[in-house]
């Protein structure tokens, strides 16, 4: 058991590297460099050439990608091409506004999906099965950022129940103000509760027609615990795999979601870094979304390695 | 894929909340008196440092927090700002200016060494300013200091025109010595309070500026990327104004009566650059083929849904030194057609570069290509990444959209036509005969010679110089209805983005 979680840390890690490389080698890819960006369309060669040097973009390539890995071995994330600051920093700035709306979202959808997918497991094929059903595949199949205009139509215009956006507000700031976060926690719950509810769903269908629920029907238990103790704990296994999917979901989501309702967070931070093709930001703020992945879906995978067994017994 | 969507969700929206009874908004007052203002930012790169401003929403700021020696009018003639009055030599390179008084935020007069040590500033490629090229002609070692509000700027060659370089953005005066920007010293109308890169900045009024202490009691700006974010913002009273809204969102605006719409006409030149210096445009049979058969009044039409004015191929219509006197071009398929043949080019195909930059650019791309088919050329459109378009449209291609917002005319044509442009002379236009009538204008002394010599290039110019001039967009920005004392102005004028006489009621 633990040389298999070790195996897997070390895949982890594996992974981690490759996205590096591959997230470097795009960004080296796309045209313009920084300077190009900052100095804007009326730059001469001169002035390029001047900038570039200052900010050490006249060295190749792999020049710059041995630094940056070096650095990180070290531990340092490196500087931003543009400031000279700690990239770190900056990205500091927009965590706690997207780790605020990811951990929001995640404590509504959890209760959420469970919920659905349980009513609807238990009940396949009635009434509140199919309109659930029906209702969160909805959801799921409108994209983020028309589903984000039109609560900001209804809520925000024409209700006037709630703010249009979050208009520069961050970090703490928010969780003082918990209106600013409901539209922008709702279209990130929208989006994610399919996948969750209909993984659940199925879960607890297949764990209620298990011979050992049959079973403990049988002998007299209460729908109740049955549900609970016996059908539930079965159904999770998938589930947890499903949690790490809605994980990554939502931290694609927030790239989305902070630009609709004007959020500063790590979303925001990654989309300027990769407009003004500040290469060390991009290859920071992807290392730090991609080990944020890689991290929940190794847990997803050891959780589930020990949740499944339990079921061969029970079965 | 995503635009489509977005596109079409943004119109569902906003069209509801069009169409909805007047939803009560009591947000729209500011309690504090505080104005709020919306613009687009960038982040981690932002800085208060007026010198390397190159956003619009850095130069908005600037002009808050600090002054400059002129500004400009509507038609980009320069106005006095710090610099009270100004006269040249008889040659047109030694430049004397006087100050008027006006002090720092710190007290501190304003002076001639702050110009001084500003303009030197601007001047060092180490700054990285993209005002530096207005200020490489100035001989610094020469220029000098007459007295605490008198200066005297020397140039190595005449410049009749030189006072507009100094309402340039990115020409702002600073305390002399300020290296450090974190926490900014200007005289402008506005105190530095607070700010973050890419979060809000607040600034407070300056009781002792030069020209009255302004109106509002606070400014803040608030960073919206997202153009439906700033319209939203705006509708339900978050903001009071919005920096750059769409020309659909502008007539949804202009119907709602929580909101104006102050449209800058003409702010914007739309052009194709048509590399002349190179296969196939090098051919003006064909340049003039493709002039004679563009319909600029259905790209008015269709691509700018009307909000702005056919070009007549060349910038800056209604601008100080623009030739009034030109007839207007006029489409004539059959001219063209006959052109095309007599080049030996029918059913040429090049590419079209387009790109996101300009929210009219795709739109124009397609029509263009339509009306260009029915003239036996085949223009296919290819959209390129929007944050180095016009960087990459200098190196690539031999057909490009192109637009320009408002700037002084002859500065225009200095950077983009004259052969010294270098890769900012888009169309690689050279002419030895328009190079010499620009320079003869720049130093001629009577204003009268100044446009007749400007008026004579510029009509060379558009014969060409490969710039397909098709229209002017207008330039929309948006306000909350309670926002009163602000007028429609082109980028880059002083009346632009100018809050220190906002009245939020």
């Amino acid at each position: 058991m633990a040389l298999a979680a070790l195996r897997r840390a070390a895949t982890a890690a594996l992974q981690l590297v490759a996205v590096s490389v591959a997230v470097f080698a795009l960004t080296s890819l796309l045209p313009g460099d920084t300077a190009v960006v900052v100095l804007g369309e009326h730059a001469t060669e001169e002035q390029l050439a001047a900038l570039r040097e200052r900010m050490h973009l006249d060295r190749p390539p792999l020049e710059r990608f041995a630094a940056w890995a070096g650095g990180l071995l070290h531990g340092d994330l490196g500087r931003s091409s543009l400031t000279g600051l700690p990239v770190t920093e900056d990205i500091a700035r927009g965590f706690t506004t997207t780790a605020l709306l990811a951990v929001v979202a995640l404590v509504v959808v959890v209760p959420l999906a469970v919920a659905i997918g349980v009513a609807g497991g238990l009940r396949r094929g009635s009434l509140p099965d199919r309109v659930l059903n029906s209702a969160v595949l909805l959801l799921n199949s409108v994209p983020e950022f028309a589903l984000a205009l039109l609560l900001v139509g209804l809520f925000a215009l024409h209700l006037a129940w709630l703010p249009a956006t979050a208009a520069g507000a961050s970090g703490w700031e928010l969780a003082a103000q918990p209106a600013l976060l409901v539209l922008p926690v709702s279209v990130l719950v929208g989006k994610q509760l399919c996948g969750l509810a209909r993984q659940v769903r199925i879960g607890v269908a297949e764990a209620d027609d298990a011979e050992y629920a049959t079973h403990v029907r049988f002998h007299g238990l209460p729908e109740r615990t049955v549900v609970l103790r016996h059908v539930l704990p079965n159904a999770i296994g998938p589930a947890v795999q499903q949690l790490a999917r809605v994980v990554d979901g939502l931290l694609g989501g927030v790239v989305v979601v902070e630009a609709v309702f004007a959020l500063p967070g790590m979303g925001s931070g990654f989309v300027n870094a990769v407009m003004a093709r500040d290469l060390p930001s991009v290859q920071a703020y992807a290392l730090v979304f991609a080990a944020v992945t890689i991290a929940v879906n190794m847990l997803a995978d050891i959780a589930a390695k020990r949740l499944v067994p339990q079921r061969e017994v029970m079965a | 894929m995503l635009r489509f969507d977005r596109r079409t969700a943004l119109k569902a929206a906003l069209g509801a909340v069009a169409a909805a009874p007047l939803a009560a908004c009591g947000a729209a007052g500011a309690p504090d008196g505080r104005l709020r203002v919306a613009f687009p930012t960038a982040g981690a790169k932002e800085t208060l440092d007026p010198h390397t401003s190159s956003l619009f929403v850095d130069q908005a700021r600037a002009k808050a927090l600090f002054d400059t020696l002129v500004g400009y009018a509507d038609d980009m003639s320069p106005v006095p700002r710090l610099a009270e009055s100004w006269e040249p030599d008889a040659t047109g390179t030694r430049w004397s200016v006087r100050l008027r008084a006006a002090r720092f935020h710190d007290n501190r007069p304003v002076t001639a060494d702050d110009v001084l040590y500003s303009y030197r500033r601007v001047a060092d490629p180490a700054t990285g300013s993209p005002a530096a090229r207005q200020f490489a002609g100035v001989d610094f070692g020469a220029s000098r200091v007459r007295s605490a509000t008198e200066l005297e700027l020397v140039l190595r060659e005449p410049n009749f025109e030189f006072p507009s370089a100094w309402g340039a953005p990115a020409t702002e005066i600073v305390p002399a010595g300020t290296t450090g920007f974190s926490a900014p010293v200007g005289s402008g109308p506005f105190r530095f309070k607070s700010f973050q890169p890419g979060g809000s900045t607040v600034l407070a009024r300056f009781d002792g500026y030069w020209e009255g202490a302004p109106t509002p009691p606070e400014l803040e700006f608030v960073p919206v990327n997202e153009e439906s974010a700033r319209v939203a913002a705006l509708l339900s009273g978050q903001v009071h104004y919005a920096h750059d809204v769409s020309a659909n969102s502008a007539t949804l605006l202009g119907r709602d009566s929580r909101t104006r719409v102050l449209a800058a006409t003409g702010g914007t030149m739309q052009a194709v650059a048509l590399k002349v210096d190179r296969p196939p445009f090098d051919d003006p049979r064909l340049v003039r083929a493709i002039v004679s058969g563009v319909d600029r009044r259905a790209l008015v039409d269709v691509v700018l849904s009307g909000h702005g004015k056919p070009g007549n191929d060349l910038f800056g219509m209604g601008l100080e030194y623009y030739p009034q006197d030109l007839p207007p071009r006029e489409r004539d398929v059959e001219l063209a057609r006959s052109l095309v043949r007599e080049a030996g080019a029918e059913g040429l195909a090049f590419d079209l570069h387009t790109s996101a930059a300009d929210p009219y650019f795709e739109s124009a791309a397609i029509l263009l290509s339509q009306q260009l088919a029915e003239i036996g050329l085949r223009a296919a459109p290819r959209v390129g990444p929007s944050e180095t378009y016009f960087s990459d449209i200098k190196k690539i291609g031999t057909a490009a959209h192109t637009r320009t917002a408002p700037l002084p005319l002859p500065a225009f044509l200095e950077q983009r036509m004259r052969g010294t442009a270098g890769s900012n002379n888009y169309t690689g236009y050279r002419s030895a005969e328009f190079d010499a009538l620009f320079s003869r204008a720049m130093g001629s002394p009577g204003e009268a010679d100044r446009s007749r010599l400007f008026a004579d290039a510029q009509r060379l110019a558009r014969d060409q110089s490969g710039l397909l001039v098709w229209g002017f967009s207008d330039w929309n920005v948006a306000v909350s209805s309670s926002v009163g004392g602000l007028r429609p102005a082109p980028p880059n004028s002083l009346d632009w983005a100018r809050f220190d006489r906002a009245v939020v009621g």
